[in-house]
């Protein structure tokens, strides 16, 4: 059994893979127990990151044979293009905001601002699957925006939960009406389908905006003189509805 | 909507989770030039390093879950990665390649982010700066384990050194490294 004194010493090397046989074999227990150890490597390895950080041309053939080799594509997709060199001006890429801004004018939601959920880079939601899941909760736990909410002065934690009381998300609202996703424990969708947002205490429900059909990380706005004094979730088709069709899921309290 | 080159490494390793082949591109634009480098620089073969590249972005795409964006930047990992498998390469060849002078690093040419070039030259001359502060012993030491591939025990030998004098020697080069670079404002370093 490697001491932690021990396994202290080595860790320098081991950031540099210098460590080899039986001890790494010791070492590697150890460091499963010792979070000092783990943080201590986290950031000698951050250490090595920078040693190793140079500038190498790179071979011309390098990125294609990377797409060539991705399993999840069907040979008679184009591979990926190169990346791109230059930086994208601000004018392009705009209409697909453009059309994202007419889509979220027709649900009447207008007085309220919208949802931004995360369609990272413009998948989407709707593509969610499991191995993404995991990470996706890690990094809206993490997201400096959700912390930040957490540490905002008069913030609170809205659970909304379904008919047997079981959690069923969870938001931080901060007192500027911005909402953020906590946690979700909303099982996914079928395709086609989406989660929405009410406010509802206002003369009408307002929608807030779609959470996907497997939220992963989502905000809202509540604005205007009378905010929502429930937040109430409904199932609809993707797209979303102007008004709640579907049976309310889940409830709760600002 | 964010644009690919404006979300962070952690949005995008979801976003690659996702297959999506764009934000695998994107993470390549952006770290390919420092990893296929350091597996270059340490084994001294184009052919073989940009084989270590290739299996760094592979298993990105196949495990993207293996990075855990709490334990260190993305940069750091795949570079973690690149080394031990350009080590793996290193000493599983039975008898050592004759090992060319070292190459000086070249001005990369297209297929890199100009914005990450940059960093990387900066972060590159700050290393530099602060390898030269370190005592000759551990400057020495920390060179042949991570650039040449030796492990401490290896170094010590040829050093002709205790194995524990190397082990510290390496460990404390580390730390003082690790204060300079924090001292500098490298990011992804903290003291």
């Amino acid at each position: 059994m490697m001491s932690h004194e021990q396994a202290s010493e080595l860790l320098g090397a081991y950031a540099l893979d210098a460590v080899e046989g039986e001890e790494l074999a010791e070492l590697e227990r150890h460091l499963d127990e010792c979070p000092r150890c783990r943080a201590e490597l986290d950031s000698l390895r951050d250490v090595a990151g920078a040693l190793g950080t140079g500038v190498e041309t790179v071979p011309e053939g390098l990125w294609s044979s990377i797409a060539g080799r991705l399993p999840e594509r069907a040979p008679e997709e184009t591979p990926p293009p190169m990346p791109r060199l230059v930086r994208r001006t601000a004018g392009e890429g705009g209409s697909r905001q453009r059309r994202g801004r007419r889509a979220l004018a027709t649900l009447g939601a207008v007085a309220v601002a919208l949802a931004a959920v995360a369609a990272v880079l413009g998948v989407g939601l709707i593509n969610a699957n499991n191995r993404a899941d995991n990470l996706q909760r890690a990094a809206t736990a993490r997201s400096s925006t959700v912390a930040a909410a957490l540490h905002t002065p008069g913030h609170r934690v809205v659970d909304l939960r379904d008919g047997k009381h079981m959690l069923a998300l969870q938001f931080v609202v901060v007192p500027d009406g911005r909402g953020y996703l906590l946690s979700s424990h909303l099982p996914a969708l079928a395709t086609g389908r989406t989660y929405q947002l009410w406010g509802i205490g206002t003369p009408h429900p307002v929608s807030l905006g779609l959470l996907g059909s497997d939220p992963g990380e989502a905000t809202f706005t509540m604005a205007g003189a009378r905010r929502p004094t429930v937040l109430a979730l409904t199932a609809e088709p993707a797209g979303g509805t102007a008004a709640p069709t579907g049976p309310i899921l889940a409830t709760g309290a600002v | 909507m964010q644009q690919i080159d404006e979300v962070s490494d952690a949005q995008l390793v979801i976003s690659i989770a996702r297959f999506s082949e764009v934000a695998l591109a994107e993470a390549y634009r952006r770290h390919g030039g420092a990893v296929y480098g350091l597996a270059k620089r340490v084994l001294h073969n184009a052919t073989e390093a940009e084989d270590v590249a290739q299996e760094v972005f592979l298993r990105l795409w196949n495990q993207p879950d293996r990075f855990d964006a709490s334990r260190g930047s993305l940069r750091s990992y795949l570079l973690a990665q690149a080394h031990a498998r350009a080590v793996d390469a290193v000493r599983s060849s039975a008898s050592r390649r004759q090992r060319e002078s070292r190459e000086a690093m070249r001005t990369a040419e297209a297929g890199y982010d100009m914005q990450h070039e940059v960093w990387d030259l900066a972060v590159a001359e700050q290393v530099a700066g602060a390898m030269a502060g370190l005592p000759e012993g551990e400057r020495r030491a920390i060179e042949l384990a991570y650039f040449d591939g030796h492990t401490y025990r290896e170094v010590a030998q040829l050093l002709g050194q205790p194995e524990g004098t190397v082990k510290s020697r390496i460990r404390n080069g580390m730390r003082r490294l690790r204060a300079a670079l924090a001292d500098k404002g490298v990011r992804g370093v903290d003291a």
